[in-house]
């Protein structure tokens, strides 16, 4: 088992060093630069000429590329261009928020999720289904963006019970301001993550009970809720573990515009707006950080997989 | 076997659970507080809400704000905050801070006397060595200092001389009409704190440092505020507001809300947003003020080189619908004429307006002898004032038999563009927010100048530059500025749409925000000056 999980790791460099490569390039066919976006017509051509310098854009994308690779190598993630701060310290104040907010979120929406679609994929067709099915197609098409601003509309601006901003009030480090703060950012991400989730238990639970064991099982008098929960579900949360590892991407960058609307300082706005600014170190080290977590991610499901799955693990030794 | 394995699925899920909820909760970690100790915080937190002013903020100023590099909008309201100019230079005159007068013999070096009153927040006096050192910084081409094209000339460099402790003079290389305000709005950084500093972004001391402004940034949280306290000791006066926080909100909706909610007690807003607020139930009021921008419609007269086809499509148009569309009210904006400001000393109305005259637009293209001209317009996608006179200015060109064709472009990937001579544009929308002197403008406008994006030779408008740089005369300044003003409306490559202002929206219980005096970029000229009545 650890020789395979070393030696998926060991595979996924060449796919990580692609992926920066890939990335690094399409940034730099941008029709523009960090530099235009503050340059203004009150400094002179020289200075500009000088910052652009500093910030190694003479030189060729290659050179650049490889000073900021050996730069990552060396666990030196840079400074933004555009303020000048340093990646690092920024991301290790803006990760905890983001996962502290996208994880308890997931979490509910999983169990949720898990309890809601079996429901629905036993009772296939049938009025509770229908609830449930109809709500996971609404909820799917509904953006964020819009559900965050009905919230906050009617919670922090109409009943005015909750604050809309940020993660605490300024000043202010007790848990039940902390929570309230909280609420509204939960309740929208979790919500955003409910429907695909819903719909996997559902499609997959309405598979296993077309299987012919649950025939069997009918055959010998089980009842629906003896098959359902002792024989259909255990199959069903089979691939839904999956689905648990390729989440952990999500714990970067699952929550980017519900933190952009909240004004939580998370990654999210953070990535907005390093994009808008053509901040590249910023964009690279997000990017880097997301793909390796959905190979770090892809590997786990696969780990997983194989320690409740007793024929995959047979087939591995 | 069935039981062990839902236990494990069930072990796992509690796991990831608890982790989360253990996640969630562990985030207040700094504080582990006792039931009294949050009693406490809160009455705290009401005492500190009625003396405190929350600003709404778009961008994060972060913690390489320093006074030497910064230069965008929100890191220097927080310079403003922090730290003293010598002056400010202003639409409407010099506004003195750490200086008190100025004199000059032979308009090359300029001698300025500065206050002995002031003392550093940390207890430490000011001097001219704090000056000195400052401009010099400055001065130096490896700390890419923001003033650096101000202070640095192809003939030479601003000498910079400690008169005595409280007197200091700088020298320029030539005669300059534009030397005090090229001067101004430089922030003095005290020498006993930097005087060690290398990297001027990346240090201990941003932010957290010693200042002679009114206030001293206390917090910051990244991503989230700066928390100011005042300093007792400001020399124009103790700030009446003993708490500002600048609250970093990145989401326009959200502020917004945030505002009608009273979260925050101000916010720039833009004329469509003040549309939506209803400011008499929320207790809010808006002040506009101008920022000396002008926002304008470029021709590329490498593209369109006739000056006829170029008058006829000036001609076509009509300034007060394109205001109209994308401001409201006229509160909200001046009408301009040339390519000054309106609030500029030397701005004139004696040229050539282009007021709307459809008949004499078809004639010109008549007389320039063109028909089926197809002209591509450039303009931000995300910009709705410009979005807007898009669709309005296609409309209004067609009535003259001119199809646009519109490009809607990312703002910078626009200017980016632009500033590419080759650029297959026709027209382009813009705005720029120049200096307060006239020849500030002149690195858009002279023929070849690094941001002349018309693209045009035209040696007349040259020469007028040259000779409005080279008068120290006020009045023969004036004449200069006004035939300049008159000749770029004739050649017709700049049409000036609007000087739009930028609009604050203030909660009623903040005051004094006449005395505080509203100044572009910085918002408030004297934050010293605002009280808040409850």
């Amino acid at each position: 088992m650890t020789k395979y999980i070393l030696r998926r790791v060991i595979q996924a460099i060449p796919l990580l060093l692609l992926i920066t490569v890939l990335c690094f390039l399409l940034i730099s066919l941008a029709p523009y630069d960090a530099i235009d976006a503050m340059t203004t017509p009150k400094m002179s051509p020289e200075l500009v000429n000088m910052i652009r310098e500093k910030y190694g854009y003479n030189s060729p994308i290659y050179v650049r590329y490889w000073r900021w690779l050996v730069g990552l190598l060396n666990g030196n993630f840079g400074y933004s261009i555009v303020n000048g701060t340093s990646i690092y310290n920024d991301l290790v104040s803006r990760i905890p928020n983001t996962i502290r907010l996208v994880l308890p979120s997931y979490v509910t929406a999983y169990m949720l999720a898990i309890v809601l679609g079996l429901i629905a994929g036993a009772n296939k067709g049938k009025v509770l289904d229908r609830i449930i099915d109809s709500f996971a197609s609404v909820s799917l098409s509904v953006p964020t963006f819009w559900v965050a601003m009905l919230l906050i509309y009617i919670f922090g601006y109409r009943l005015r019970v909750l604050p809309i901003l940020g993660m605490r009030t300024v000043g202010v480090n007790t848990l039940t301001d902390y929570l309230r703060h909280f609420i509204l950012p939960y309740a929208v991400l979790t919500f955003a993550f409910l429907p695909g989730n819903i719909r996997y238990v559902r499609s997959s639970t309405i598979t296993e009970l077309s299987k012919d064991y649950v025939m069997v099982q009918r055959a010998f008098g089980a009842s629906n809720r003896e098959i359902l929960f002792s024989h259909v579900c255990k199959n069903v949360l089979l691939p839904i573990i999956t689905r648990l590892g390729m989440a952990l991407p999500a714990l970067v960058t699952g929550a980017v515009i519900t933190e952009s609307v909240f004004g939580w300082p998370g990654v999210g706005p953070y990535f907005v707006k390093a994009v808008q600014g053509m901040d590249y170190p910023i964009i690279m080290v997000i990017l880097v950080l997301s793909s390796t977590l959905v190979i770090l991610g892809n590997l786990l499901s696969d780990v997983l997989y194989c320690i409740v799955d007793p024929r995959i693990r047979g087939e591995e030794a | 076997m069935k039981r062990g394995f839902l236990k494990q699925i069930l072990a796992l899920t509690l796991a990831v659970a608890l982790t989360g909820s253990f996640v969630g909760c562990s985030g207040k970690d700094p504080v582990v507080e006792n039931a009294s100790a949050v009693e406490g915080a809160v009455t705290e937190t009401d005492a500190d809400k009625a003396n405190t002013f929350t600003y709404a903020i778009s961008g994060d100023p972060g913690e390489s704000t320093n006074v030497i590099t910064s230069s965008s909008r929100w890191d220097l309201s927080t310079i403003k905050l922090i730290y003293s100019p010598l002056f400010m230079f202003n639409a409407d005159g010099i506004n003195w801070f750490l200086a008190t007068d100025y004199e000059t013999e032979d308009n090359l070096t300029y001698t300025f006397h500065l206050r002995d009153d002031v003392t550093w927040s940390d207890g430490e006096p000011f001097t001219a060595d704090d000056v000195v050192f400052t401009y010099t910084e400055m001065e130096k081409e490896e700390n890419l200092g923001w003033a650096y094209s101000q202070l640095v000339y192809e003939q030479g460099t601003v000498a910079i001389e400690k008169v005595d402790d409280y007197t200091v003079s700088f020298t320029f290389p030539f005669v300059t009409p534009t030397a005090v305000e090229m001067l101004s709005q430089i922030f003095i950084m005290p020498e006993h704190i930097y005087k060690d500093v290398e990297d001027y972004e990346h240090n201990e001391y941003n932010l957290n440092s010693v200042g002679t402004g009114p206030f001293q940034a206390v917090e910051y949280v990244p991503g989230s505020y700066v928390k100011f306290r005042r300093n007792e000791s400001y020399f124009l006066g103790t700030p009446a507001i003993e708490n500002l926080v600048f609250r970093i909100i990145e989401n326009s909706d959200t502020a917004i809300l945030a505002l009608e909610s009273g979260e925050v007690d101000a916010y720039q807003a833009i004329p469509s947003e003040v549309d939506k607020i209803d400011l008499e139930a929320n207790n809010l009021e808006t002040y506009s003020y101008s920022e000396g921008r002008v926002g304008y419609l470029m021709v590329n007269a490498k593209n369109v080189p006739d000056q006829k086809v170029r008058q006829a499509i000036f001609f076509a148009l009509n300034k007060d619908d394109l205001n109209k569309a994308s401001y409201l009210s006229e509160e909200f904006y001046l009408t301009p004429y040339t390519f000054l400001p309106p609030s500029s000393r030397f701005y004139s109305e004696e040229v050539e307006k282009y007021e709307q005259n459809v008949e004499q637009s078809k004639k010109l293209l008549e007389e320039a002898g063109v028909t089926d001209l197809t002209l591509k317009l450039g303009y931000s996608g995300s910009d709705t004032a410009q979005s807007a006179w898009a669709l309005l200015i296609q409309q209004q060109l067609a009535e003259v038999g001119i199809t646009v064709e519109l490009d809607a472009a990312d703002s910078t990937a626009l200017s980016a563009q632009m500033h590419d001579s080759e650029n297959d544009y026709d027209l382009y929308f813009g705005g720029y927010i120049m200096g307060i002197d006239p020849d500030t403008f002149s690195s858009l406008f002279e023929s070849g100048a690094a941001y002349n994006y018309m693209y045009y030779d035209y040696p007349e408008i040259d020469e007028l530059f040259a000779a409005g740089r080279a008068e120290t005369d006020e009045a023969a300044r004036e004449e200069i500025y006004k035939e300049l003003q008159a000749k770029i409306q004739d050649v017709a490559t700049f049409y000036p749409i609007t000087s739009n202002n930028k609009i604050l929206v203030v909660n009623k219980r903040i005051q004094g925000i006449e005395d505080a005096t509203l100044v572009p970029v910085y918002t408030f000229e004297d934050t010293s000056y605002l009280k808040i009545e409850e």
